[in-house]
């Protein structure tokens, strides 16, 4: 771990140096000490579990049991990080869940791969929808997406009658490809678990590219963005679209683990995603945030879930804990940034 | 008059931000009954002593003595209630509610079961107008008025609070030459009403039309008061101006080439009109102007951040439609904007990201950010600028004003452009930086770049320039060749001595 | 120059009453095509069931016009409902209903405290509100629905006076309350000027926190009646009820007018905006449209009332 942490942290002699430019781009040493904190968090958490549990929850099943039970909020919580970035909310992240999930499992009469990208397609349409109402009409954010949840809700119930559904228009069942998802894996290791990395690397890869790298510009401050020739209404649909994207794929994931698809598959998914982007470090005012503070802040959660569990917290309480941590997380970011 | 004590009495005001004085032993006496004003060009302290007097800022030094009491400061509030008021440019009233509520608003007259009075305060509203002369519905929305209209609700609601000192910036820029008339005859029954008043305005006629006596400030000090009829306009013009700096001009004997840039009747409703210039390449294009005069909205249109409603902008020798600040850039516009915090800078980046800006797409490799290649772009631009302290990777929230200012710059020379918009390009820089950003310019120059510089500063715009370009009301009120440009020639355009606009 | 003028003011005038003349052409819609929706028995329905949407927009006007929003109301009718019940079992109904009141309020006063003290944006405050409040009432109600069995309480939410639904009249009488305070207290016009210029208010001497505490505790005052007709109408409290009503009250109030920005809005627009939504609930289902999408509905009003809002924001500010 040490060696990691020094891997990612510049040193201060690195910083002062004029010529080693390459390495410490992006690695402003409060970013990093951010992510330690939370780390630290997390790692205290996960001793005060062990204790609690006399050792069972740090058994290698236990753990390996919290990340697979988080894929989906993990890879719904990477899309709420992008908008989040730019200074924006997607309240519409869990409904998009739901949504996809039943759109995928009504439309299973068309093979097994179709009905996934029906769903991505449809999606695709809803970000460029709530990303030009942002962008162009400026509207506030969490309005259009409010708005939006209701309507993806909505249309939801409709195609699917209002209630969970098990097979597609024609009577097919769900494709046991698609269930065996959740049942196989290579090497040992789940493929949810797989696509749930896939989708980090690729986020992380996201943020490297020109228009990735745009989202921290225009949510660090969109006017010098857009004076210096930054594409905002590109940068800002594209994180629109890709939300909706890890959204769906979050929805392929639940039909797997599930074997249906219900519009309000992801009722809680909003809340826990916008915990787990503030709970790791980034911003409402936009501008800061990383994938790995997205990681642990899920990953927090998840822990926290099961310490409750292990302290007998009935899980009906939970929702308000998860209210309390984001309000607690937001009021200390807020604090950091006008310390800073 | 001058047998009275005055009702207010600034004594060696001083005030500074970050180090930088900008009020040094000011003193001001207000009698009532007077028509003060106050003047000095764009940066001479007239805003900061104001903010004083309406109790937004403290003084770091000196003492304000107000009906007998001394008072080291107060607050906006304290002065508001004890009849201090200021009608600001920018109107402090709320919009959605009506005239009469707004002129009461904290204050309402209230019916027995402690209800708002509505009869009575429309009733007190229309009476303080009828006192002022003022046809005016006090039951229609704030909003629903005209901005000169607002200006009189702001009158009347000092008024209405038993005003006894009332400060007017700059009331009349956004009037008609009718409302100004309107105003003038408001402030004559007011001076009838012993209401000491402290005007400051940037045309000069309306100054020798209904002023009392005249306070000039330069640099943050005092400079002379007097009465009117001590002043002339030209006087008047030179105690502003009046340094006897002698100017360099950088005459390196340069020819300047061909047109590169050229715009014609640019024009927006309500912000700029009939702009039409030509811009050599190799050239350092001036344009003077009082702030508001509209220089910084015409770069914007030019640089494609505001759509533009007339005009035409040809760019080597194409006439071309620019949709956007990043088709500028790409054609080879760049704009280092006015204000640095707001639009210039992403706080919490590294300098050389903010350096990077305009690179990290055209340098992209896969799509990747290729940061390599484009570190080793802005690296030169870094040391060539001499950026402190010399390490690209630090925050740049953590540089001086003149070192970020030095970044914005670089991140337009990385951009590569053939035109340079500079708004404002010294503003709040220290004199070092000021004149390495001056020695870029001018090597810029040499290598044949057209530069527009946006200056409040006459003498940046004098030692700078080729040419210099004098804006005022929104429309070019003049050209002068560097040779003819005086400080008193420049401020007397600038001051727009030809009555107001629209 | 003139015709935009005349535009613009054409367009606040529709502005203005674009939601009374929305109900009504609906109405006219619903009477003409619609068979039975203008029947005393339809109406009735509507009345019911929207006069708890009501009494939510009512609270929710008052956050909107500070240019605040209150996205926690829908846990908070599960929560006044639940804590209604559990303590009616216990401790008799009068002292039951003023603890659900008074628990409710201080949530809000919470909320409140948060959005006037700190930096967190009222959406955070209350969106976080939203899942604690949730939270307690599966909490206290042990995740189950609590049954209510007195039969007084259980009537009211039934209850007719000369023919009309009790509780729509408790709202109108609410409305009516709301609407005199806010044209003739001092508070009233306060919140106003809050929401409208924040900084002239302060300016003017007027306590901004003390406004905000206000309007926050007034809108979970408002919810928990809301809350207490919806209980008395199901018959029990329910951890799980409520959801989405907070989008139903924020749609009605920028329906009825009210811009997101702060400084405007109407009690009587708001009104309108309630029963736009009831008259088009009850629409769809006379129809034979499924009820499913009355989401959409709602959302795309939602997108619709708040562009027209900003198209003028942006009028006024270029004038």
């Amino acid at each position: 771990m040490a060696k990691l942490l020094e891997k990612i942290m510049p040193s201060e002699k690195a910083n002062d140096a004029k010529g080693s430019l390459g390495s410490t781009r992006k690695s402003l040493n409060s970013n990093l000490k951010d992510i330690i904190q939370l780390l630290g968090v997390l790692l205290g958490m996960i001793a005060f579990a062990a204790i609690l549990s006399k050792g069972v929850f740090i058994q290698p099943i236990n753990l390996y049991n919290i990340l697979t039970q988080n894929c989906i909020l993990l890879v719904v919580s990477l899309g709420q990080l992008l908008i989040i970035i730019t200074k924006g909310i997607d309240l519409s992240v869990g409904m998009i869940v739901g949504f996809s999930s039943v759109l995928i499992v009504l439309t299973q009469d068309f093979g097994s791969v179709l009905p996934i990208l029906f769903a991505l397609g449809a999606v695709i349409v809803i970000g460029i929808a709530s990303g030009c109402l942002v962008h162009y009409a400026k509207l506030p954010a969490f309005v259009v997406t409010l708005a939006m949840s209701q309507i993806v809700y909505s249309i939801g119930k409709v195609i699917g009658g209002g209630a969970a559904v098990y097979s597609g228009f024609n009577g097919s069942p769900i494709s046991p490809g698609l269930l065996s998802l959740y049942t196989d894996g290579i090497f040992g290791i789940q493929y949810p678990l797989i696509i749930t990395l896939v989708c980090i690397i690729a986020i992380s890869l996201y943020l490297k590219t020109s228009i990735g790298h745009f989202t921290y510009t225009i949510g660090g401050n969109q006017k010098t963005a857009y004076l210096s020739g930054v594409p905002i209404a590109r940068v800002k649909i594209t994180a629109y679209i890709i939300a909706g994207l890890l959204a769906c794929i979050g929805g392929m994931l639940f039909v797997a683990r599930v074997g249906l698809g219900d519009p309000q598959a992801g009722d809680a998914l909003t809340m826990d995603s916008i915990a787990a982007v503030t709970v790791g470090g980034a911003s409402l005012s936009g501008g800061a945030g990383t994938v790995v503070g997205t990681i642990i802040g899920v990953l927090i959660l998840g822990v926290l879930n099961n310490i409750l569990n292990l302290l007998n917290v009935p899980p009906a309480i939970q929702p308000a804990i998860k209210g309390g941590l984001i309000l607690l997380a937001v009021y200390l970011n807020s604090r950091k940034i006008s310390e800073r | 008059m001058n047998d009275l004590t005055p009702i207010l009495k600034l004594k060696q005001i001083g005030k500074s931000f970050s180090g930088i004085p900008v009020l040094t032993n000011v003193d001001l006496d207000l009698y009532p009954g007077e028509v003060h004003c106050l003047m000095g060009e764009n940066g001479a302290g007239k805003s900061t002593l104001i903010k004083i007097i309406s109790g937004s800022y403290t003084a770091d030094s000196g003492e304000i003595d107000y009906l007998g009491q001394t008072y080291p400061s107060y607050s906006p509030r304290w002065a508001h209630r004890n009849g201090i008021n200021t009608i600001y440019q920018e109107i402090d009233l709320v919009p959605h509610l009506t005239v009469a509520e707004n002129i009461f608003l904290g204050n309402e007259p209230l019916t027995k079961f402690k209800n708002i009075n509505k009869s009575e305060m429309n009733k007190k509203a229309e009476a303080v107008f009828n006192d002022m002369g003022v046809d005016m519905d006090v039951r229609v929305k704030l909003q629903t008025l005209k901005v000169a209209n607002q200006q009189l609700v702001a009158i009347a609601k000092a008024l209405a609070f038993n005003s006894k000192v009332m400060i007017l910036d700059e009331p009349t820029s956004v009037f008609t030459n009718t409302e100004v008339e309107l105003l003038f005859k408001l402030i004559r029954k007011l001076k009838e009403q012993k209401i000491a008043l402290l005007y400051i305005s940037h045309h000069i006629e309306e100054i020798f039309e209904i002023g009392d006596r005249i306070t000039v400030l330069r640099d943050g000090n005092l400079v002379r008061t007097g009465l009117i009829g001590e002043f002339n306009k030209d006087s008047l013009i030179k105690s502003m101006v009046g340094r006897d700096v002698k100017i360099e001009r950088h005459d390196d004997g340069k020819k300047m080439g061909g047109v590169i840039l050229s715009v014609e009747g640019l024009g927006q409703d309500g912000v700029v009109d009939d702009i039409s210039f030509k811009l050599h390449k190799g050239e350092i294009l001036g344009v003077g102007g009082l702030v508001g005069a509209g220089r910084t909205e015409m770069a914007r249109l030019v640089m494609g951040a505001d759509r533009r409603q007339r005009g035409k902008v040809i760019y080597m020798g194409k006439e071309i439609q620019i949709k956007s600040p990043n088709h500028a850039l790409a054609l080879g516009i760049g704009l280092v904007p006015e204000d640095r915090k707001q639009e210039g800078i992403v706080p919490m980046r590294s300098v050389s990201e903010n350096m990077a800006y305009s690179l990290i797409e055209k340098r992209a490799r896969f799509g990747l950010v290729h940061w390599k290649a484009i570190k080793k772009m802005v690296l030169e631009n870094f040391t060539a600028l001499n950026v402190q302290p010399q390490s690209p990777e630090k925050n740049i929230n953590l540089l001086s004003g003149g070192n970020q200012q030095k970044a914005v710059l670089g991140k337009m020379l990385c951009a590569d452009c053939d035109v340079l918009i500079l708004d404002e390009p010294t503003r709040g820089v220290d004199v070092g930086a000021r004149e390495e950003i001056y020695k870029v310019m001018k090597d810029l120059k040499n290598k044949g770049l057209a530069i527009l510089m946006i200056s409040s500063d006459l003498i940046e715009l004098m030692s700078q320039s080729d040419r210099i370009l004098v804006m005022a009301g929104g429309r070019i009120a003049g050209e002068f060749s560097s040779a003819e440009a005086t400080e008193e020639k420049i401020l007397a355009l600038a001051l727009n001595q030809g009555g107001n606009q629209q | 120059m003139e015709m935009r003028e005349k535009l613009g003011s054409y367009l606040s005038f529709l502005n203005k009453y674009s939601a009374i003349i929305a109900l009504a052409i609906i109405v006219i819609y619903g009477t003409l095509f619609v068979p039975h929706f203008m029947s005393v028995a339809n109406l009735k329905a509507i009345l019911f069931q929207y006069s708890i949407i009501g009494f939510l927009a009512l609270g929710q006007l008052l956050v909107i016009i500070t240019g605040g929003i209150d996205l926690s109301q829908g846990s908070l009718v599960a929560f006044t409902s639940i804590v209604a019940a559990v303590l009616m079992a216990q401790i008799g109904l009068v002292p039951a209903v003023v603890g659900a009141v008074l628990f409710c309020s201080l949530l809000g006063l919470f909320s409140g405290l948060l959005v006037s003290r700190t930096k967190i944006p009222a959406f955070i405050v209350t969106l976080g509100m939203l899942g604690i409040g949730r939270g307690l009432a599966k909490f206290v109600a042990n995740a189950k629905p609590v049954p209510i069995t007195d039969e007084f309480f259980r009537s009211m939410g039934r209850a007719e006076l000369i023919g009309v639904p009790l509780c729509a009249i408790l709202w109108v009488i609410a409305s009516i309350m709301l609407y005199q305070f806010l044209k003739r207290r001092r508070l009233g016009r306060y919140i106003y000027a809050v929401g409208s210029s924040e900084e002239s208010a302060r300016l003017a001497g007027i306590n901004i926190k003390k406004v905000k505490l206000f309007v926050y505790t007034m809108s979970a005052f408002l919810t928990s009646i809301g809350a207490l007709i919806w209980a008395s109408r199901l018959g029990s409290g329910s951890p799980i009820g409520g959801i989405g009503y907070e989008l139903e009250s924020i749609a009605a109030v920028i329906v009825g007018g009210a811009s997101l920005y702060g400084g405007t809005g109407s009690v009587v627009g708001t009104m309108a905006g309630v029963m736009i939504f009831g008259v088009i609930n009850s629409i769809l289902n006379l129809s034979g449209i499924s009820p499913f999408w009355q989401g959409a509905i709602k959302g795309i009003l939602i997108l619709s009332a708040v562009a027209l809002s900003q198209i003028q924001m942006r009028r006024s500010r270029k004038a």
